[in-house]
């Protein structure tokens, strides 16, 4: 497993986010997050890249513990965050974006360039020079994502990359996901958008205040048609 | 006759057409749905409704008498409600005081220096909770709110004023799809049952075709269509430039 | 007319210096949002750390360059100090608490340059080069000075440079907007605050030193400093280097020529000039609106009534302190009377500042405001005491009616930074305008009528207006009027839309909070007979600010629980030590780090655990 997470606790202040939060990820994988609004999908992505201290658990990274250390020293290790809500530098141009997110090639890969970023998004090739603040939402979500690429991560926790876009523009995105997929790139995706993570996913997980009522295939999901009424209304 | 009226409505900004020359009415109890690319004006369409930007041109009617340019406090006083994309809540406050507040404001008691807070409005404060279905997390904080209940206190807050219209930008973000629709059947039913007209933006299309009786498409700042569901979905432009494929979107 | 270019001269060499002081303290905020107070003492460090280098080396030009650069590395070590030992430790806590923070380095610093250099000024022997003169059209201007000109573009330049042209420089701009986010992309950010924080410093004892040639080293720089540099900052606009340089030239060009064609309203021209800017540009001149700095914030705990056993606690206090001059002897009777001004300057700082949002820096002003009030009162029109304390809050509230009407369109740090502008305005005023207010030598001879002649009748009366005071301000809170500020505060734009008017309702929050503040500077003044210009500095103001956050700003009780504790503490502070500075701030420092939520904050957050559903 390239990560597992075991009885991962998270609180903000008293409240109790993470339950005894468990999830596995194979290299080249991609598996959702499935639940609702405040279920724990982000706070299991900011408890995993450090942004959240854990107050229990163990989540280990290609079999090192790093629960508890920082987040820069986590994404050294070759772990790649995409936010939810698009948080571009907005004063730094894109080939800025890009610079801050650069970091060493880890052996065994073919190094991200802002050129080959360019081929899988080539809206942000045609803008290299233009601010964060003056691009749309779709065009800033892909810089959001190429800026993560920069640190040639070997994971990526893409938080709710369809949120808040046009339709057409999520289509775009599933199709630069699955093109990273076939990269050999394994992700973590936190989705409430079913179709959208059903056209890319492997393997699902659905979180339920904190803890995880479901886990398994994409296919099985599809199937189960008491998991999806009961945990996902739909 | 028409709640909301908008005549020609343009913006710039910086020698960049934002929104130019959009045109359309709400009526008493009618859900419009606002959608299109992001970037395609439909904040900016909003803002000037809602009073945070000014209009280079055109103008917006409220039952007849024009609001163009009001002032966001002017515009809420004239009878528009409205709901914030990011929840905006009074987070020093129980959920009732929120609404207390709103009421106070409704009823023009703000500029009270003596008489406590505690205990004014209430009976109707809790009507506008029972309404939404928070009456039980009354004397909770809206700091400890589940998002979906923090959106629906945004809309007894919001019906506390007995708006005429209601804004809603982006109601539905950010939520699970089961409250999503749920949310907006609530609303529905609140439109019908007071004849509030209501404008919306949506990025959800299930939302969209749901619960909308009318909707309107920007692009690139103009309204490329208008029309039912039905119209809109068979729209071959709409489709290029917004919908797709509906593979993600759940075949819309 | 043969005087301009002199003065131009004069005035461009003054803004190099201003300079380098104020892009340290921008580059500072803009990447740690941190309002740096002690960027002055730095700089003061900076120009004894030069003298003492440079007195001990040859005077030749070589040399006095090795001695420059050497203080600014030294002074960038402080700094790396400073960020490492405090600065560190604070990043999370309130934007307020840190400025305290520092406020408190800037005690520490105060006491041990004190401790280590003496307080007599150090002026630099100066070697012959520093003493040769250029002919420019005419006139004779110093060489020195002519350097010290070509020094700011230079150091803009590089500075530009490095921002612009280094991976460092972005990765600075990029933890500028969102520091999370930059740390999550793998950037490790203590390095990056530490290596800002000392180039800041760096730039601040390069500032001192370069100084050294012209002025003394003395313990005056700090504050003198860190004001001028807030108005250059927030001139320029918040985090805006360039801003900061035409504004260093704005301010320093006009302060020259203040000098020869007005020199007793110097300062007051200088803050004339960014209150017009801040009101015609709300974020100074090249600044952008401030956004958050991308940290997970905590809401603001909801506000609900006292629990009874609190109340029983606060009446049981008030008996004591109403049967205390039967207990205690004289002294003791004027600490509590100034603990009674204490608590009325506290809690209505505490007004605007906690649930109207609006932080002050510069709250003595209406103290002074009242107080002279009262004073002037006396001596025009012979007024009687209660007339003083009746005229003190309407005076105060009057001016602070206009004031408000000028900066509450403002936001956050910059609104701040005015109301300290404000104050030094008034403080110059005071000062400089002698004829009216005696100036230094104040305002003597301010009488108590008969029946209040007697300290104990005196505290009675002061006990009762001050605890009035608190009562009235904590029941507007209680009333829709006090719920509708803090629910724009809460949020402005949801205010809005609810039909509030926000703008008014902070206008009236400042008004109130300027008279009941105004009420305290008379009552004070009664008490001790007299009225100074030291009533208004801005360590008056810091006073009123570490009251109110040392007791947290979420509870009515805070503000007058931090009142006593203050109190008391600089008391025997002031009796018991030399260092009361050194002492002072390293309790400041200590409380801010262990209690970022003030002590009321903290004591109710305990006795709470577990009741908050």
């Amino acid at each position: 497993m390239l990560l597992s997470v075991e009885g991962l606790n998270t609180h903000y202040g008293r409240a109790h986010i993470l339950q005894d939060m468990a999830l596995t990820i194979a290299a080249g994988e991609v598996r959702v997050l499935l639940g609702r609004n405040g279920a724990g999908k982000s706070t299991t992505m900011k408890s995993i890249i450090g942004l959240v201290r854990p107050s229990a658990g163990r989540i280990a990274f290609d079999g090192v513990e790093i629960a508890g250390e920082e987040p820069h020293r986590i994404a050294r290790r070759g772990l790649g965050y995409v936010p939810e809500d698009r948080r571009v530098f907005a004063d730094l141009t894109v080939m800025e974006n890009l610079e801050v997110g650069r970091q060493a090639a880890r052996g065994g890969m073919r190094p991200w360039t802002p050129e080959r970023l360019f081929e899988l998004f080539p809206n942000l090739g045609r803008m290299r020079d233009r601010p964060g603040e003056r691009m749309s939402g779709g065009e800033q979500q892909m810089l959001t994502i190429a800026r993560t690429l920069m640190g040639n991560p070997r994971l990526v926790l893409l938080d709710e990359p369809s949120e808040g876009l046009a339709p057409v523009i999520v289509e775009q995105m599933a199709n630069a996901i699955l093109a990273l997929k076939s990269e050999g790139l394994t992700i973590l995706l936190a989705e409430q958008n079913l179709h959208f993570a059903g056209g890319v996913a492997d393997s699902a997980t659905v979180v339920e205040k904190g803890r995880v009522v479901w886990t398994g295939t994409m296919k099985a999901l599809r199937a189960d048609e008491a998991a999806r009424t009961k945990y996902l209304a739909v | 006759m028409s709640v909301l009226v908008v005549q020609g409505l343009s913006k710039s900004f910086g020698g960049v057409q934002a929104v130019g020359d959009v045109s359309f009415a709400v009526s008493p109890g009618e859900m419009l749905a606002l959608i299109g690319p992001n970037g395609a004006g439909k904040s900016t369409c909003f803002n000037m409704v809602g009073g945070q930007l000014n209009p280079d041109k055109g103008s917006v009617l409220l039952e007849g008498k024009p609001i163009t340019g009001f002032s966001p406090r002017a515009i809420s006083r004239a009878g528009v409600g409205r709901t914030f994309q990011i929840t905006a809540t009074f987070g020093s406050m129980t959920v009732r005081d929120n609404v207390q507040m709103a009421l106070l404001s409704h009823h023009r008691e703000i500029w009270q220096f003596w008489r406590p807070v505690a205990g004014r409005h209430l009976a109707e404060a809790d009507a506008l909770l029972a309404q939404v279905g928070l009456e039980a997390q009354a004397d909770r904080a809206t700091g400890v709110l589940a998002y979906g209940d923090l959106k629906r206190l945004e809309l007894a807050i919001a019906m506390a004023n007995r708006p005429r219209l209601l804004l809603m930008d982006e109601p539905t973000a950010g939520m699970a799809p089961v409250e999503r629709v749920g949310l907006m059947k609530l609303t529905r039913r609140l439109a019908t049952e007071r004849g509030v007209a209501v404008l919306f933006t949506e990025h959800d299309m299930d939302v969209v075709f749901d619960v909308s009786d009318r909707i309107l498409v920007l692009n690139r700042g103009v309204l490329i269509a208008e029309g039912d569901g039905d119209s809109i979905r068979a729209n071959p432009a709409v489709r290029e430039i917004y919908l797709g494929t509906g593979a993600t979107s759940g075949g819309h | 007319m043969d005087s301009i270019l002199p003065q131009l001269l004069t005035g461009l060499a003054g803004a190099s210096s201003l300079f380098l002081v104020a892009s340290g303290l921008t580059i500072i905020f803009g990447v740690t949002r941190i309002v740096n107070f002690s960027h002055g003492s730095l700089m003061m460090l900076g120009a004894y750390i030069g003298w003492s280098i440079m007195t001990r080396l040859p005077r030749e030009p070589e040399w006095f360059v090795l001695g420059v650069i050497a203080t600014a590395l030294l002074t960038a070590l402080i700094g790396v100090v400073l960020e490492v030992v405090v600065l560190r430790r604070v990043y999370r806590a309130p934007e307020l608490f840190q400025l305290l923070a520092t406020f408190g380095v800037v005690l520490v610093l105060q006491d041990v340059t004190l401790w280590l250099w003496g307080p007599v000024e150090l002026p630099l022997p100066r070697g012959r080069w520093l003493r040769q003169f250029v002919d420019i059209a005419g006139s004779r201007f110093p060489l020195y000075d002519l350097i010290l000109i070509a020094i700011g573009p230079m150091v803009l330049g590089l500075l530009w440079l490095l921002m612009s042209r280094t991976r460092w420089g972005t990765l600075v701009r990029a933890a500028t907007l969102d520091r999370e986010m930059v740390a999550a992309l793998g950037v490790n950010q203590r390095t990056l605050f530490t290596t800002v924080f000392a180039l800041g410093a760096g730039l601040a004892g390069l500032g001192g030193a370069l100084s050294l040639p012209n002025s003394s080293a003395n313990l005056n720089i700090d504050l003198t400093v860190i004001t001028d540099a807030f108005v250059v900052v927030v001139v320029g606009g918040l985090g805006s280097l360039t801003g900061a340089f035409v504004a260093s030239l704005l301010i320093g060009v006009l302060q020259a020529f203040g000098i020869v064609l007005v020199p007793k309203i110097t300062l007051v021209l200088v803050f004339l000039v960014m209150a017009v800017v801040l009101v015609f540009r709300p974020n100074g001149l090249l600044g952008r609106p401030q956004t958050d700095a991308r940290e997970a914030t905590v809401a603001a705990p909801v506000i609900r009534a006292a629990p009874p056993e609190l109340r029983a606690l606060g009446v049981a206090a008030l008996l004591l302190a109403v049967a205390a001059p039967f207990i205690v002897g004289e002294y003791y009777l004027t600490v509590l009377t100034d603990a009674c001004v204490a608590i009325l300057f506290a809690v209505s700082l505490h007004f605007m500042m906690g649930p109207g949002g609006m932080a002050s820096f510069g709250h003595a002003a209406w103290f002074g405001i009242g107080a002279y009030a009262a004073g002037l009162a006396m001596q025009w029109i012979g007024a009687p005491m209660p007339v003083g304390l009746l005229a003190a809050p309407i005076v105060a509230g009057v001016v602070a009616a206009l004031f408000g009407w000028f900066v509450v369109r403002l936001s956050g740090v910059y609104l701040s930074m005015l109301t300290l502008a404000f104050a030094q305005i008034v403080w110059a005023v005071c000062f400089q305008w002698v004829d009216v207010t005696g100036g230094d030598n104040g305002l003597l001879g301010l009488v108590r009528p008969e029946w209040a002649h007697d300290a104990r009748v005196f505290y009675w009366l002061a006990l009762a207006l001050s605890v009035g005071g608190a009562l009235l301000l904590r029941r507007m809170l209680y009333a829709p009027y006090g719920y509708a500020l803090r629910a724009a505060r809460d949020s402005a734009a949801r205010a809005r839309s609810i039909g509030l008017d926000v703008q008014s309702l902070r206008i009236v929050a400042i008004v109130i909070a300027g008279a009941a503040c105004g009420l305290s500077g008379a009552l004070f003044s009664y008490g001790k007979g007299s009225i100074f210009p030291t009533y208004i500095t801005i360590s008056h103001s810091v006073e009123a600010l570490l009251m109110v956050l040392l007791g947290g700003l979420q509870t009515v009780a805070g503000p007058i629980i931090g009142a006593l504790v203050y109190t008391g503490l600089a008391d025997i502070l002031v009796r018991s030590t030399d260092l009361w500075r050194l002492v002072l701030g390293a309790v400041i420092v200590l409380l801010v780090v262990a209690f970022p939520e003030g002590i009321a904050g903290a004591a109710r957050r305990l006795w709470l655990r577990g009741r908050e559903a």
